[in-house]
């Protein structure tokens, strides 16, 4: 893998070389037209695009010509010189230098030495003639053996990436037919072309999917303005830390999230870091520190907000989450679960509504668009200490590890996301408490539902009564863990656990909440993905 | 009938003047032909492996795999209530894959569809009484009546395909 500074390198290659054309461009049209404002501007505004880049990847000397020209170009459009006359050989020798310092970059060479077109640049800045060298018609013989290059990079649009990506995911699927086919007529050269078509579409799914691949740094540079805004409006002092930019991530995933992440990081400036004076007076550095970090874990992406604030008040979230009936004084939640209310819809924790936060808007924000992805939120806090919130991504969105299960001899797949164990329970192990069924799993009761029964509940009626009456031999139970609710989910079977491609359910049925989309087996057969964060919440509102 | 004598004038007018024509994809919803404008159709298969979907209506059959695309399969039989008793969808049926506009519907018929061209003023709208009675005539884009006798009742696919309408329960009996 390339490392992040040449990553950055080329970045700053294709776009310089990209405005060293323009530039050549608009100057020869300046030429033409002396008067030609546009051309001008543009200019102008290369000129300091490129000073910016090249500074800020230190290359000082190319940084001071663009510079110059820049400043020049400011003069020639206030009207304070003219292009014309020998100014207009130093601009054409001066855009030359600086395309012979990007291709010095590129190459990796020293950069070609420019003082004697600095000090005719300033020349002409403090209105004197510059001094024009004899070896200029020399160099002339070497222009026209200069190589024309193109661009090592190419700019695409997401689209036409999205639409690769859904190629190769019907790819994948008649791949998967085929091969199974393949071992059904078990001919040994089919068998041997299938194995290899196999290994294709998997290196050019492994490609599609790399191409998509940015820096998760393209979301976090963005924070810094945004953490200072935010800091100034609640008059705080925030150091905001930055770490992992160079983990890799679907760019659409990202998309996805940046109103997630953007919430996060307002809601920590404005509720999680306490005002100067209350830092103080707490004992704890008076600059709050809030820092935003990418990391992987196995095949998943996390994203931390981190500060070091005043944390969550438990008690406080639980006092106004019975006081807006969302749970009773009688639950005696513990930490996790009250935490997971503030992922509520309109729950707000602000006493009072400030320009960035409190409309009793935010936190489900950040719930809703982990649940699009099937992704997992996780959060820890310490009263005095700080919170941290983690957002569990996956890595890209085309591929999911998934377990299929039969209800009624039609198969169902459940992403690994949301799946956290598997048991096969005894009838006795089993008992049944307020017409719910339950198990213990490591000391925690976990409710049990058919999952055939939630699929096929239709009207308002809650689900009947649990009976175990019935149940003979071993259950086969499905755990999966939403927003920290576990509930176990009662199949016929388990068939295996493999990865799948998730093709949205078009419309009109794409009203039903319930199914995350369709993915296709090898044998061609169509399978429904179940959403868990769907199940759950129909089994809370459907529990006897 | 009063109207028994109107389709023959009208196909000698039509062969006198060049008609605009009309080709309909006809099949049959219990005792009844329905047509659709073949340019609503997209293809004709034989009925691929439907999966039941939970939480759907029941004449909506399922969803099922055309080249790809996951499409809704609906029964119009059972929507309109035009069942025969007695008289189930057989093991071997066929889909006609409607557009909507921009998604793929599969309506599920008993019998294979047949093309059928006819000219476009022989199709006469609904008449008035019949278009609000009951969910069936609203979709109806007209009626055509064959010279041999007997009629095609023509559907208008963009009415009874958008997605409230398709995901809609016929009465409001049935529904929860």
């Amino acid at each position: 893998m390339k490392t992040r500074d040449q990553e950055y390198r080329e970045l700053f290659m294709a776009e310089a070389l990209e405005y060293y054309d323009s530039m050549s461009r608009h100057l020869s049209e300046l030429e033409r037209n002396p008067n030609a404002g546009p051309a001008l501007n543009e200019l102008f505004r290369l000129m300091h695009n490129l000073k910016a880049n090249a500074r800020a990847m230190g290359f000082a000397d190319l940084g001071e010509v663009a510079h110059h020209l820049e400043t020049l170009f400011g003069l020639i459009r206030d009207q304070e010189r003219t292009f014309s006359g020998a100014l207009i050989k130093v601009v054409f020798a001066g855009v030359d230098a600086l395309g012979n310092m990007i291709r010095a970059v590129g190459a990796d060479q020293a950069l070609p030495d420019a003082t004697a077109l600095l000090d005719n640049l300033d020349r002409l800045v403090r209105g004197e003639e510059p001094i024009l060298e004899e070896a200029e018609e020399a160099e002339s013989e070497e222009e026209s053996g200069k190589k024309m290059e193109l661009s090592d990079l190419v700019y695409i649009q997401v689209k036409k990436l999205d639409n690769l990506l859904n190629l190769v995911g019907e790819l994948v699927i008649d791949r998967d037919r085929i091969m199974t086919l393949a071992q059904e007529i078990g001919n040994p050269a089919l068998l041997a072309t299938a194995q290899h078509l196999f290994r294709i579409s998997d290196d050019l799914q492994y490609s599609v999917m790399d191409a998509r691949l940015v820096g998760v740094g393209v979301l976090l540079n963005k924070f810094p303005r945004v953490v200072r805004d935010v800091a100034s409006a609640e008059d705080k002092e925030v150091e905001l830390i930055l770490s992992g930019q160079d983990v890799q991530i679907d760019r659409n995933i990202l998309q996805i999230i940046t109103d997630a992440l953007l919430h996060l990081v307002r809601n920590a400036v404005s509720h999680g870091l306490e005002t100067t004076a209350q830092r103080a007076a707490a004992g704890k550095p008076t600059v709050g520190h809030l820092t935003l970090s990418a990391l992987t874990e196995r095949d998943d992406v996390l994203i931390q907000v981190r500060d070091d604030g005043r944390g969550i008040d438990t008690e406080a979230v639980r006092r106004k989450a019975i006081e807006r009936g969302l749970t009773t004084a009688a639950a005696a939640l513990d930490e996790q679960a009250v935490w997971a209310l503030l992922f509520e819809p309109g729950f707000s924790m602000a006493s009072k509504v400030t320009d960035i936060s409190g409309r009793g808007v935010g936190l489900d924000v950040v719930k809703m668009a982990l649940d699009s992805l099937g992704g997992q939120l996780r959060v820890e806090s310490q009263l005095g200490q700080g919170t941290t919130f983690t957002l569990v991504l996956p890595t890209s969105i085309a591929v999911k590890g998934a377990l299929l299960v039969e209800v009624e001899e039609r198969p169902y797949a459940i992403p690994l996301m949301h799946t956290d164990t598997v048991l096969a329970l005894q009838p006795e192990q089993i008992s049944v408490v307020g017409g719910m069924l339950v198990t213990h799993v490591q000391g925690q009761a976990v409710p049990l539902v058919p999952l055939q029964l939630l699929l096929h509940d239709e009207g308002d009626e809650l689900l009947p009564f649990a009976d175990k009456a019935d149940m003979t031999g071993a259950q086969q139970v499905l755990v999966v863990n939403y927003n920290n609710r576990r509930l176990g989910l009662l199949v016929d079977r388990f068939i295996r656990q493999q990865n799948i491609v998730i093709k949205p359910l078009s419309k009109p049925l794409d009203t039903i909440d319930l199914f995350g989309g369709v993915t296709l087996l090898g044998s061609g057969q169509v399978c429904l993905v179940l959403d868990v964060p769907a199940l759950t919440r129909l089994f809370l509102t459907k529990r006897p | 009938m009063a109207e028994t004598e109107v389709p023959a004038p009208i196909a000698k007018t039509e062969r006198a003047k060049p008609a605009e024509l009309v080709q309909l994809i006809v099949f049959r919803l219990g005792d009844e032909d329905y047509g659709i404008r073949i340019e609503q159709v997209k293809e004709v298969t034989v009925t691929p492996d439907v999966a039941r979907m939970p939480k759907t209506p029941p004449f909506i059959k399922g969803i099922a795999n055309l080249r790809g695309d996951i499409i809704a399969i609906l029964d119009l039989e059972e929507r309109f209530r035009l069942r025969p008793a007695g008289r189930p969808i057989p093991e071997r049926s066929y889909i006609i894959a409607v557009e909507a506009a921009d998604y793929v519907l599969g309506l599920m018929v008993r019998e294979v569809p047949r093309p059928f061209t006819m000219p476009l003023s022989q199709i006469e709208p609904a008449p008035e009484f019949v278009q609000d009675s009951s969910t069936r005539d609203k979709y109806l884009e007209g009626i055509a009546k064959l010279p041999e006798g007997g009629v095609i009742i023509v559907l208008d696919m963009r009415k009874l395909l958008t997605p409230s309408e398709v995901m809609r329960l016929p009465g409001k009996t049935a529904s929860s």
